[in-house]
């Protein structure tokens, strides 16, 4: 167990570090930096202040050296300054993460409160009505573009009814528990009907598998209840997958939902990584990024464990 | 240990791998396609949308237009004669555009599919045969990959510079520039579901009887992975491929959004919907004709993959 | 969960319902980007200095009525109140001596008496190669300095302009809380500057307002500053949100998230034409014509447009009249070149290129574009007249004018490839290391009567050599435009230099260095109880004068 998982970290660690020299090196592959940007705004700007300026955030050394550099920093816990807003990269990821945490929380609770129990009543009755209707809906939630989704809900909701605000994470100023709720269900709304889909489609068909199983057949051929059958033994069987699957989209949730937090202009993590690769702040990208990515990382790992736990079969033999 | 896929797959592919070859007759598969309606419908339903796209040209000529004519004096025209959906923001013919724009996302969607299934199969069979290693690596870069934030991803790969990297710079630079690059990218980071698919398939039907014969009469890799193991796994290839079309449409429409998508005056149902965002009061059908062609598109394909599934499964006639 | 859900939907509106009833005295303004730093000397951009105008004031700027002003100092210095003074320059050449007066009444916010030590620090700040200020010219411009007492000072420039008592982008840094910083470590003064590590320090600011609250990527709040001498100022709180997305803007105005879109970022003219038309009578929507030259700049390296007689065709090919009349009902008016129409020095007799098919097709001919197949030009070599044109994808308005004008480059025979790419990749790299095979669509933005020398003198071609400087990406040199640029510049009596800036113009019209398309209106939507902003269609933005502005009956 301890090798099992002394192994997967240090997997995790090179992953993470490749990750790290391979964004580093996109990032670098984009045309222009900073400074060009900046003298392409400013006619008053001369070579002389863009060479000054390139020298002064290091642009003028090559990309491999920057890398180092970075990473010899960001060993120390130095992970240096974000350009884009002027403060160390953690200080700016901070407060973002808090507020995805709560969009992309709630968003995940809800899609599971709704998905899990529908996904099994879906796949009770294969092709029966209530299968269809259910899967109608998830189909429907998996179809929509979701910027579409954003600005109908918007119009609805915000302008045409005026019963929440368009956008924002709270008032100004903070206006509290209740202020941030409000301000919350547009974007978390959007957010579930967009996720909820593809879980009830997972959700049934591990239930259908699962039903399948010969045990449930001796169980039903014994005259246990039907609904007795199901929760008592189809289910747990079917939720082994259906929490490694959660657990994969767990991660991912870390990197935020770009389109609905422009739509709402909710301070997420998607918008922070997006403008920082669009605005060449390579710090702040960098490990918005690989961020995001070791928190995928560390929930697949955690899904393996519950995998294991729930189904004892399998043993920690290193893959 | 191997999580499952995270796909509504049965982990293995292997039912049909007993007899080696598909005995099963394309008549049974029919039979069970047909039964679902809902699937068979979707497929008709785009059939005739790709037939529509095709017939683009035809229905120009007989119209008498021109998709990227441009008339400043009828824009926002309502739907007469001469333009059964009425002009857009240029005094273009809707219908038209809505035509060659489900050419350029139906092409998007299908060969980004393709392409990803293409990239997804080699690699999950050379995983799945080779073992070991080869089997190790592969699948570490599946899961970084996988745990790739995505559209951040998406968002370098777009703006990237191709001529650095030594690709014609003329390619890129044509018309259809954008078309390409978005097809690359969705297809460098839409290969993982097929690739595992096939890695667990080809891992299992490996050690089949008829795999260590034929490898014992002396049959190279390269010609078992091809006679013997693909057809084993063209299924879940098949189903899985199909289910994300629609996902690969959605993300055109999302790059679109981001002003990262298919460049004008080529029209996309993606660029259309996002430029009639703006006059969504003053010309709603501009916003609404793009997004049902969307969600229609998507919808159906996911019922297609749906019906597909079911019937590719042999054992879904259990139930 | 339900009940709590609806509780709260109750209070709020119960909350909203009060808010609207008392007296307007909170301002929520929308703009769409928000600033990168708060401090006024390192980089510009547009959110920055809508923002912090309502809380610093430059010493000098134009005015709503393009004319220069005082805002910090008491009096411009001028030739003929002596206050300017012509002298020897450092070497040999001539300069001047310019002598400003801070306010009397001027403080920081924390009751700090502006004096010149912050000007001299300012001055430092500018001067040193590792402080990170990005515009250093008008620092290095500035030879030397002299502090007179507490709040004169005596500036010494080297050389003589016409627009010489303008330092519309000196700002004032206060030293009293800036200073430490500085000197503990100069390198590290960009990342260490109060104006980011603790933007709500009263100290830093001296205007009407000062930032009380900054939740970064999301919004502003600005109170009134006690110490503000001038004029006070109506609003007692005013917020600065940003929303990037400009329909998911437009919603936050309709449902009252916001109250107001500000014209500098806001809104494009066609967005708001369309706003207009469903919700014009909900609010006042002005458009100010704004200092925008929107125009395609040519590659003239390339063999079919370095031929002057193809450029000219190119733009008899185009009825931009129409164009502006119907996608932007005429609020954005054609431009002649880079002087705006209602800059004093616009000549409007240059030639203005009205559409005229004919004239076009005799001047492709004339070119030796004869052949036609396909409805496309051809020369004598069989090679197409085909043209690549970008610009900044995602950008609606000229993706929208792009299409047009390609469809009716069609009309004479010219085949136009568009090949768009992100602002990034074309401000980045593209265009700032011209790039582009042929022709590149965007806007520069300007102040009044400004000498373009950085568009169109021949040392202002970007290359490897001068390290990718200056803004002249057509590659146009022409040693009489380098003389009118410098003849300009020097020029102090008006009526000459008018005379000058017409032959500029006539130069330009004649040579097309590049194809002038429109100037940009900004568009201001307000509600119908804001009262007193005027809208300036310059860089000096309306918010310099936030302390008119009010609401009604307030």
């Amino acid at each position: 167990m301890l090798r099992y998982l002394v192994q997967r970290a240090l997997e995790a660690l090179a992953v993470l570090l490749l990750m790290s020299f391979v964004i580093y090196l996109l990032l670098g592959l984009m045309p222009g930096d900073p400074i060009d940007l900046m003298a392409s705004g400013d006619p008053r700007i001369t070579p002389a202040d863009i060479a000054r300026l390139k020298a002064l955030y290091g642009l003028d050394r090559p990309l491999l050296e920057r890398y180092g550099h970075w990473l010899a920093g960001s060993l120390t816990g130095d992970f240096g300054y974000s350009r884009i807003h002027a403060v160390p990269v953690l200080e700016v990821l901070a407060p973002r993460l808090v507020n995805t945490v709560w969009l992309m929380g709630l968003s995940f609770l809800l899609a599971c409160l709704i998905a899990l129990p529908a996904g099994v009543l879906a796949a009770v009755r294969p092709q029966g009505w209530l299968d269809y209707g259910i899967n109608l809906v998830a189909f429907a939630g998996l179809s929509l573009p979701s910027f579409w989704l954003g600005i109908l809900l918007i119009l609805l909701f915000s302008v045409e009814l005026g019963w929440l605000p368009a956008g924002g994470v709270g008032t100004v100023g903070g206006g509290g528990l209740g202020d941030r709720i409000l301000h919350l269900i547009l974007p978390v709304l959007a957010l579930t009907l967009l996720t909820t889909g593809r879980l009830i489609r997972f959700t049934r068909g591990a239930m259908i598998e699962a039903l399948r199983q010969n045990h449930i057949r001796t169980a039903r051929a014994k005259g246990l209840a039907p609904a007795a059958v199901v929760l008592r033994h189809a289910v747990p069987n079917a939720m082994i997958p259906v929490v490694t699957v959660l657990a994969l989209d767990f991660g991912s949730l870390f990197s935020g939902a770009l389109v609905i937090e422009t739509i709402f202009a909710y301070q997420g993590m998607g918008k922070l990584i997006y403008d920082a690769i669009l605005g060449n702040d390579y710090n702040l990208a960098l490990v918005g990024l690989l961020f995001a990515t070791l928190l995928t990382l560390l929930s697949n790992l955690a899904a393996d464990l519950v995998y294991a736990w729930l189904d004892p079969r399998i043993a920690y033999a290193p893959a | 240990m191997r999580r499952p896929e995270p796909l509504a797959w049965p982990p293995a592919g292997v039912a049909g791998a007993r007899t080696g070859a598909r005995r099963s007759p394309g008549r049974l598969l029919l039979q069970r396609f047909l039964r679902h309606r809902l699937a068979l419908a979707s497929g008709l339903l785009l059939l005739g949308l790709v037939a529509a796209a095709l017939a683009a040209p035809l229905v120009a000529m007989a119209l008498g237009l021109d998709a990227n004519a441009v008339d400043l004096l009828d824009r926002f025209g309502p739907p007469s004669a001469a333009h059964p959906l009425g002009t857009d923001e240029l005094g273009r013919d809707v219908l038209l555009r809505l035509l060659y724009g489900g050419r350029v996302s139906l092409a998007v969607g299908l060969l980004g599919a393709l392409a990803a299934a293409l990239i997804g199969t080699v690699i999950g069979l050379l995983a799945g045969y080779a073992g070991g290693r080869t089997d190790a690596a592969l699948m570490r870069l599946t899961d970084a990959v996988i745990a790739l934030p995505l559209l951040p991803l998406l968002i370098v790969l777009a703006a990237l510079d191709y001529s650095k990297l030594g690709l014609p710079g003329g390619l890129m630079r044509s018309e259809q520039g954008s078309l390409y690059v978005i097809l690359m990218i969705v297809a460098l980071v839409g290969w993982t579901t097929v690739a595992r698919l096939v890695r667990g398939a080809t891992l299992s039907v490996r050690e089949h009887d008829f795999v260590r014969a034929a490898r014992a009469l002396g049959a190279g890799p390269a010609w078992i992975m091809g006679r013997h193991i693909l057809p084993n796994v063209l299924s879940p290839i098949i189903v899985a491929t199909t289910l994300s079309v629609g996902n690969i449409v959605l993300t055109e429409s999302v790059l679109s959004f981001l002003g990262l998508g298919i460049q004008p005056p080529l029209p996309s149902w993606g660029n259309m919907l996002t430029n009639a965002q703006d006059t969504i009061w003053q010309a709603p059908a501009l916003a609404i004709w793009p997004g049902l062609m969307i969600f229609v598109t998507v919808i159906a394909f996911n019922f297609l993959g749906d019906g597909l599934q079911d019937a590719l499964d042999p054992r879904s006639g259990q139930h | 969960m339900q009940r709590l859900m609806a509780l709260c939907v109750a209070l709020a509106a119960l909350w909203g319902g009060i808010s609207a009833a008392q007296a307007k005295d909170e301002l929520v303004i929308g703009i769409t980007q928000f600033p990168a730093t708060f401090h006024p000397n390192i980089e510009s951009m547009a959110a920055k200095s809508y923002i912090l105008d309502m809380a610093q004031r430059p010493f000098t700027t134009y005015d709503a009525d393009w004319q220069l002003v005082c805002m910090l100092c008491t009096e411009l210095p001028t030739l003929e109140n002596g206050k300017a003074v012509l002298e020897p320059g450092p070497n040999g050449s001539q300069g001047m001596a310019l002598t400003y007066s801070i306010r009397p009444d001027a403080a920081w916010g924390d009751g700090t008496p502006i004096t010149t030590q912050d000007v001299q620090f300012t001055y430092e700040l500018g001067r040193h190669p590792q402080s990170g200020v990005s515009n250093a010219e008008m620092y290095r411009r500035i030879t030397k300095l002299d502090l007179i007492d507490e709040r004169s000072f005596v500036m010494h420039i080297d050389r003589v302009t016409f627009d010489y008592n303008g330092i519309n982008d000196f700002r004032l840094v206060p030293a009293h809380l800036e200073r430490p910083i500085f000197a503990a470590d100069p390198a590290a003064y960009r990342t260490r500057t109060s104006f980011d590590r603790d933007p709500t320090n009263p100290g830093l600011y001296f205007g009407p307002y000062r930032i009380s609250q900054v939740a970064s990527g999301d919004y502003v709040v600005l109170e009134p500053n006690p110490r503000w001498a001038g004029k006070a100022p109506f609003f007692r709180k005013i917020v600065v949100r940003v929303i990037e997305n400009t329909a998911a803007l437009e919603a936050n105005l309709l449902s009252g998230g916001i109250d107001m879109i500000a014209g500098e970022l806001g809104l494009s003219v066609d967005q708001a034409l369309a706003f207009e038309h469903r919700h014009g009578e909900r609010f006042q929507i002005v458009y100010k014509p704004a200092l925008f030259f929107e125009h395609i700049d040519l590659n003239l390296a390339n063999p079919i447009l370095a031929d002057r007689r193809v450029r000219q065709a190119l733009m008899y090919g185009i009825d931009r009249e129409l164009l502006t009349k119907k996608l932007f009902e005429g609020r954005q008016e054609v431009a002649t070149g880079p002087v705006s129409p209602l800059d004093w020095i616009y000549a409007a007799d240059v030639p203005r290129y009205a559409e005229d098919l004919a004239a076009a097709g005799r001047l492709l001919d004339d070119a030796g574009w004869t052949e036609q197949t396909d409805g496309i030009r051809h020369n004598a070599k069989g090679e197409p007249l085909s043209l690549e044109l970008t610009t900044t994808a995602g950008n609606r308005t000229r993706e929208l004018v792009q299409q047009v004008l390609q469809a009716q480059w069609r009309r004479i025979g010219v085949e136009v490839r568009i090949n768009n790419q992100p602002a990034r990749v074309m401000f980045g790299e593209t265009l700032t290391k011209r790039r582009f095979p042929a022709m590149v669509m965007f806007a520069f933005v300007s102040s009044p009567e400004n000498v373009p020398r950085t568009i169109l003198h021949s040392d202002q071609v970007p290359s490897e050599a001068n390290g990718w400087a200056g803004q002249n990406y057509n590659g146009y040199q022409n040693p009489k435009m380098d003389q009118l640029l410098d003849q300009i510049e020097r020029e102090l009596d008006r009526p000459k230099r008018q005379a000058l800036w017409r032959q500029l113009q006539q130069l330009y019209a004649e040579e097309l260095p590049a194809l002038p398309l429109y100037y940009r209106s900004d568009v201001h939507i307000w509600p119908l109880w804001l009262k007193g902003v005027r809208p300036t269609g310059h860089m000096g933005y309306s918010s310099l004068w936030v302390e008119d502005w009010r609401a009604e009956g307030g």
